[in-house]
């Protein structure tokens, strides 16, 4: 029996048309159907969400959404909890990841979201989050309130399990109606999870609705496009562009693109005790979702004048790919993905026999590969799932200058090195454009509240409406305790 | 085809160590007789990946805890087969590995370990006997017991399982002893966490990790790196060996 995916209040699901969605990645192949609504049920989804947005959402506090929102999160992290077991049962299928990265990424990720956490995505945006629920002083001056939009259109793409939440979970909590499109290619989480919440707030549930369509087909995006007042797109380049220059000029366009992040190791971390745990962190991060995620590492600068050296760690590093083999196998490639690996590895094996200074190490079966060169020069993206470059400098001070050119595509990148290294490599990081530091092994583990591309992402979100202080003083006349 | 032809009985072969055993012995062509207690769907399962691997497979249900069907078992394999050639006792009664939760020595009674020696030794006491004279006969057999690493390293005390394991390596050896004469080698292999396993569904990360510092060769245990060093001590590359305890876990006990 097929799964229905999606999720929307108001529309009877047998005058709906649903198109099958099938996957074989390897773990047992599945089909799914997501609905293809029509324009007409598109824009009547749209007024129904806007209207509970604005009758019951924006009249509730905000710390009640964040007991729903922390009560739907705990359902998934119980494992007995049939939707969870559902994800842990059809993720893998849909992905081809591996069940038990899959697992443990779920519990890692969703943690992000409980109420403790949520509340520190609140804090971080807003000093005083009442302003959500009513009008309170500002810093300058007089009284602003916090208004999220009635109807927030989300576009989102990619594989990463549950990364709708994210910006899901986000609309939600400045009070917006949501409604987001699903990527053919994870179509699961944003359903189970609004379905989840709406069996817990049907009201709620009402301010949210999941849809989907073939990719490219404008006119179901127009729809939403002109009926949204804020819109939040995840894509490649291209594909933000064209969506952008559909927006009409009266709604904001919040865009999430493609990134390039990497690793800086400094020497201080490569000593005999502590070098392979450095190498294993590396690792980790790279075979997480197998480099899917913007902030998944593309290329490591190795420091050199350590106890071990920069080709040592390629080969421990290289080693370590090959035992994450054991714990979480790779998963099966479409052809697009394993054609863009093959015509890297191709390269770099090239590179490695024609070019000084270089090595190449990988698996004979192409499940993984390293490229390691002593000559850092221009640098450009890996060829994902499993490859990586290593790149030997004299001293990491040198990276943000290699690096600079591509401060359009910067975000992430993950540290080993002692504090004082941190903080110095950090502000000339800052300087050419980097919007995240982390620890190795938590590149792809980013914390609630995090500054996605350096934006804010529940502020970003609302507009605020100010009461002046002239206002407040002028009122004050026409009281009635005038003395 | 290191064992064409020969019947080789793995105890708890269903799913597994005693699967992956299973199924690397079908790969060399050996005939092996998958034994269960109740997942027979797990068991016909492994027996048809044993066919496609190049070998053949029988299931029989048995409970080797029992003499009784110890006896059927054995008499239900001569019948079809007419001898056995290798046997690896593989199975245990279920034992939960539970890092967090395990019994500690003073909530461990004296019928607790009982209840291991019983589970581990009893069945590999008996189904030794019961084939030793089958192997006499012939001059020739081969058993292989498996035991654990934990024995030699308690990375976590599992009082009443590991001892009954180490009383395991104990009758191996003195078993060796005795019927090296009539050319019957008894050899253990002693792997270290493996997983995935019923028993360490629910290993905590933390845990792996840990062994995992301390293992040269850096990872965990799969069931299939127990076939090799099993299929290694079963055939003639290891004809001067018995005796000893082959340990495999990457490295983290050297002995």
């Amino acid at each position: 029996m097929t799964l229905n995916l999606g999720y929307f209040q108001g529309i009877e699901s047998s005058t709906t048309e649903w198109k099958t969605l099938s996957f074989d990645r390897g773990r047992g192949a599945i089909e799914v159907a997501v609905p293809v609504l029509s324009e007409t049920q598109l824009k009547s989804l749209c007024t129904r969400v806007k209207k509970m947005s604005q009758t019951y959402l924006k009249t509730i506090p905000v710390s009640d959404l964040v007991n729903i929102i922390d009560t739907t999160i705990s359902s998934f992290l119980d494992r007995t909890n049939p939707y969870r077991q559902q994800a842990e049962d059809l993720l893998p299928r849909i992905t081809g990841y591996d069940p038990e990265m899959i697992r443990l990424g779920l519990t890692s990720y969703l943690k992000t979201f409980r109420k403790v956490e949520l509340n520190r995505f609140l804090s971080e945006d807003f000093s005083n989050p009442k302003i959500l629920d009513e009008f309170q002083p500002l810093p300058k001056g007089g009284l602003g309130r916090a208004y999220g939009p009635d109807l927030l259109f989300h576009i989102w793409a990619g594989n990463v399990p549950g990364l709708p939440i994210w910006s899901l979970v986000s609309g939600l909590l400045v009070k917006a109606g949501n409604i987001g499109k699903v990527s053919s290619a994870e179509p699961l989480m944003a359903s189970l999870f609004s379905k989840l919440l709406a069996e817990i707030d049907p009201k709620l549930g009402e301010c949210i609705a999941i849809v989907w369509w073939e990719g490219g087909q404008n006119k179901w995006e127009e729809v939403l496009l002109k009926q949204a007042d804020l819109v939040l797109a995840y894509g490649n380049n291209d594909t933000l562009r064209q969506i952008r220059n559909r927006t009409p000029i009266t709604t904001r366009c919040l865009t999430y693109g493609h990134k390039i992040s990497f690793g800086m190791i400094s020497r201080s971390a490569l000593d005999t005790g502590k070098s392979w745990t450095t190498a294993h962190q590396a690792a980790y991060d790279i075979v997480r979702y197998d480099q899917q995620g913007c902030y998944s590492p593309q290329i490591f600068f190795v420091e050199e004048g350590g106890a071990v050296s920069p080709e040592q760690f390629a080969q421990f590093l290289a080693r370590e790919l090959e035992n994450f083999e054991n714990k979480f196998p790779s998963r099966s490639l479409t052809i697009e993905e394993a054609s863009s690996v093959a015509s890297w590895r191709q390269s770099e094996e090239l590179k490695a026999f024609s070019e000084e200074k270089r090595a190449f190490l990988a698996d004979p079966n192409g499940r993984w590969s390293v490229s390691y060169s002593e000559t850092a020069g221009e640098i450009y993206p890996s060829g994902l799932n499993r490859t990586i470059q290593v790149f030997a400098v004299g001293s990491l001070r040198e990276v943000p200058s290699i690096v600079k050119p591509y401060k359009a595509f910067l975000q992430t990148v993950g540290i080993a090195a002692s504090p004082e290294e941190l903080i110095q490599l950090a502000s000339q990081l800052g300087a050419i454009g980097v919007t995240r530091i982390s620890a190795l092994e938590h590149m792809t583990t980013p914390e609630a509240g995090w500054h996605h591309d350096g934006r804010f992402n529940l502020l970003d979100l609302v507009t605020v409406t100010e009461v002046e202080r002239t206002a407040e003083t002028a009122a004050e006349a026409f009281s009635d305790y005038v003395d | 085809m290191k064992f064409n032809k020969q019947i080789v009985l793995v105890t708890g072969s269903s799913r597994g160590i005693g699967a992956a055993i299973a199924k690397a012995f079908a790969a060399e062509g050996a005939t092996v007789i998958i034994n269960y207690i109740k997942n027979s769907a797990a068991a016909i399962e492994t027996a048809e990946k044993c066919k496609e691997l190049g070998g053949s497979a029988k299931i029989i249900q048995a409970d080797v805890s029992s003499g009784e069907q110890i006896q059927k078992l054995i008499d239900e394999i001569l019948q079809d087969f007419s001898k056995i050639d290798i046997l690896v006792n593989n199975a245990f009664k279920p034992y939960i590995f539970d890092s967090e939760n395990r019994k500690q020595f003073h909530e461990t009674s004296w019928n607790d370990y009982q209840e291991q020696l019983d589970g581990v030794l009893f069945s590999s006491y008996t189904l030794c006997q019961t084939i030793l004279p089958i192997f006499k006969k012939r001059t020739k057999g081969n058993i292989i017991n498996i035991a654990s690493d934990l024995v030699a390293r308690p990375t976590i005390p599992y009082h009443d399982y590991m001892t009954a394991k180490a009383a395991l390596i104990g009758f191996s050896r003195n078993l060796a002893m005795e019927v090296g004469q009539f050319g019957i080698r008894v050899n253990c292999v002693a792997p270290g966490l493996v997983y995935p396993t019923d028993g360490s569904m629910n290993t905590k990360e933390g845990l792996k990790e840990l062994i995992i510092n301390q293992t040269p060769l850096r990872r965990i245990a799969a069931p299939e790196d127990v076939a090799g060093p099993v299929l290694f001590l079963a055939s003639s590359w290891s004809g001067f060996i018995t005796g000893q305890t082959l340990y495999i876990d990457g490295g983290l006990v050297m002995r």
